[in-house]
């Protein structure tokens, strides 16, 4: 029982940290950044594939290549893509999303590649009698840790607050002084570094990356932004948080009908978007065209 | 912005793409027994690239919603349809629930049925979600197509599950295959001129204004929405008997994305844009993959290295969304090049 709840907390963690990959970018220039899973893919492909070195190494090197991979998205499609219909972006991404899991599987092969990262994390310990996996504790550790960084880094420093001002509009804030294109590949590199930390916590609990690792999560917390509310970070973060609960409670709750969990998170989030569409932090409704 | 669209009827824009559809699919299709097989599967695409024109390229909401009905049109058909000693005894079938074993019904008849329960279900769903907009709505419809999915792999008195339903009944006349595109094409060309596409284009280019006109979007959307869910039915019939299968992976992430590709890529406000972006999807992805057999294309024998051909389709598909974001054909319908006059 204690063991479901803190892994229902742990996986919410986890899409959050996601859903705010996904929501910087979406905030400074309207792209659902599908190609997202993709970095988290990288990440974890270099984790796997550096652990003769230290963690601490291989993570500092896993963050370098994401945030590049990042980066490199965005110079060489999105650049080029800025003020084009949101929809034609997003297919983009796709596109994108495609081309890195083929170059992925010429690089590393379709079968997994594996390997222990961080052993020491693996196993559990006992409470009270109660048998708690470490991975868990570590992961709510790493997750509250990481969410608070980014809390301090977008409320209480400039490019912080650049970042908000321009999720809120991007052209009054280009005209009050905020340098788009240098905030835009901001928000990329940002978002490759979370990343590249889910990419961490996830290779914690499953070491078998193939190319479509990223996928299931990055659609899960693209869900969980449009539900929490794609206008703001904290919306995003607290849809993310909210899928990962309810898909984690269904697996839990559901026993042998665990099969259908995705359907009964989806008709949630059905009823989530008919009851407020604007997702549960926003005020009013804002047609948009996506 | 502008997108494109027509209004009135002119008889090239009409006759130009069925031209083009009949000569495509005698020379190709003609050519060689793989090149037919693969023109027939393109038939079954362009179909259901005609019904995301209808809705998608119309109302410009995105919908990930369609793999859905084509799943649903080609599951009807082909339970429908498979041979009863197949449904009794094929492994895959063995917890089918007894009241779907014994139905059995003509090919053709299965086609209309499968785009009846298609619509119907886009009906009932699009009378929810099309209160939606913008991403909202398009993750919404992704959420239905995951639904879906989920049911239909999990469930095993449905359907086959996570395996495949054999013996569906071919269809091998390419003819057959080409008249159902045709037909579609004739009925969604009539729709994208008539007060339906001409409102709902309306609603794209400008959502606050439409309504100030007295267009209801809701209503315009879910009509739209409807038919273009009963064609994606009848494209997803079509398919299981070209395949002579039906199996639900067929219908999920890929088969969303490579349509939706073939829509952006043409240009997705045009009939002329979806045909072109199915061909030029298909023609780019069949002339690598026989480079990468080292099969010569047109007399010449170019090599590539095995597997880097989807990377080259992904690549030619991003490289063309920024050469022109439009499409190729920048959402114009057929028009012959004019003559100049000296």
């Amino acid at each position: 029982m204690v063991q479901s709840i803190l892994d229902a907390i742990s996986l919410g963690g986890l899409y959050s940290l996601a859903a705010l990959g996904l929501g910087l970018v979406f905030g400074v220039m309207r792209l659902v950044n599908f190609a997202h899973a993709e970095l988290i893919t990288i990440a974890a492909y270099t984790l796997v594939l550096t652990t003769q070195f230290p963690l601490v190494v291989s993570l500092l090197f896993t963050i370098i290549i994401t945030v590049f991979v990042a980066l490199v998205m965005e110079f060489s499609v999105y650049r080029r893509l800025r003020g084009v219909n949101p929809a034609i972006m997003l297919i983009a991404s796709f596109g994108l999303s495609t081309v890195l899991q083929r170059v992925y599987e010429l690089m590393f092969g379709a079968l997994p590649k594996s390997a222990v990262v961080a052993p020491f994390l693996r196993g559990d310990f006992k409470i009270a009698g109660l048998s708690i996996t470490i991975s868990s504790v570590i992961t709510i550790f790493l997750t509250i840790t990481i969410l608070l960084a980014m809390g301090y880094l977008v409320e209480r420093t400039s490019l912080g607050l650049q970042l908000r001002a321009a999720s809120a509009d991007f052209k009054t804030a280009r005209l009050l002084g905020v340098r788009s294109n240098r905030l835009i590949s901001a928000a990329f590199g940002l978002s490759g570094v979370l990343a590249a930390c889910v990419a961490l916590i996830l290779v914690i609990q499953n070491p078998q990356i193939s190319p479509y690792y990223g996928l299931n999560i990055t659609i899960l917390s693209l869900v969980g932004i449009v539900i929490g509310g794609i206008a703001s970070l904290r919306g995003a973060a607290l849809g993310g948080f909210i899928v990962g609960v309810v898909l984690s409670s269904l697996n839990t709750l559901l026993g042998n009908g665990r099969v259908y969990a995705y359907s009964w998170l989806f008709i949630l989030v059905l009823v989530i978007l008919l009851v407020r569409p604007g997702g549960l932090l926003s005020k009013g409704t804002e047609l948009e065209r996506v | 912005m502008k997108h494109g669209g027509v209004t009135k009827f002119s008889i090239q824009n009409l006759l130009g793409p069925i031209v083009v559809l009949i000569l495509l699919t005698q020379f190709v299709g003609g050519a060689s027994t793989s090149l037919q097989l693969i023109t027939q599967f393109a038939l079954c695409l362009f179909v259901m690239v005609l019904a995301l024109q209808v809705f998608v390229g119309n109302s410009g909401v995105l919908s990930f919603g369609h793999g859905a009905f084509a799943l649903i049109g080609s599951y009807t058909s082909a339970i429908l349809t498979a041979p009863v000693n197949i449904k009794e005894n094929a492994l895959a079938m063995n917890q089918l629930w007894e009241p779907l074993v014994s139905p059995q019904v003509n090919v053709y008849a299965s086609l209309a049925i499968s785009a009846a329960v298609s619509g119907l279900i886009a009906a009932i769903t699009g009378s929810l979600l099309m209160r939606l907009n913008g991403l909202a709505a398009g993750i919404a419809t992704f959420a239905l197509l995951g639904v879906a999915y989920n049911v239909f792999f999990n469930n095993k008195k449905i359907g086959p599950g996570s395996q495949a339903l054999p013996g569906v009944p071919w269809i091998t006349n390419t003819w057959i295959l080409l008249l159902l595109a045709v037909f579609t094409l004739i009925i969604v060309y009539l729709l994208n001129i008539s007060w339906i596409g001409r409102t709902l284009r309306a609603t794209r280019e400008d959502a606050m204004a439409a309504p100030a006109l007295g267009i209801s979007i809701f209503k315009v959307r879910l009509i739209a929405f409807t038919i273009s869910g009963a064609i994606a039915g009848l494209a997803g019939g079509m398919y299981s008997h070209v395949a002579g299968t039906f199996q639900v992976q067929d219908y999920y992430l890929e088969f969303t994305f490579v349509t939706l590709s073939m829509l952006i890529v043409g240009g997705s406000a045009s009939i002329w844009g979806a045909l072109v972006g199915t061909f030029i999807i298909t023609a780019v992805g069949q002339v690598l993959l026989m480079m990468e057999q080292d099969i010569p294309v047109f007399g010449l024998q170019v090599n590539i290295p095995l597997g880097s051909r989807a990377v080259i389709i992904a690549l030619t598909f991003v490289v063309m969304l920024l050469w022109r974001s439009g499409g190729v054909t920048n959402g114009k319908e057929f028009s012959l090049p004019k003559l100049k006059r000296k």
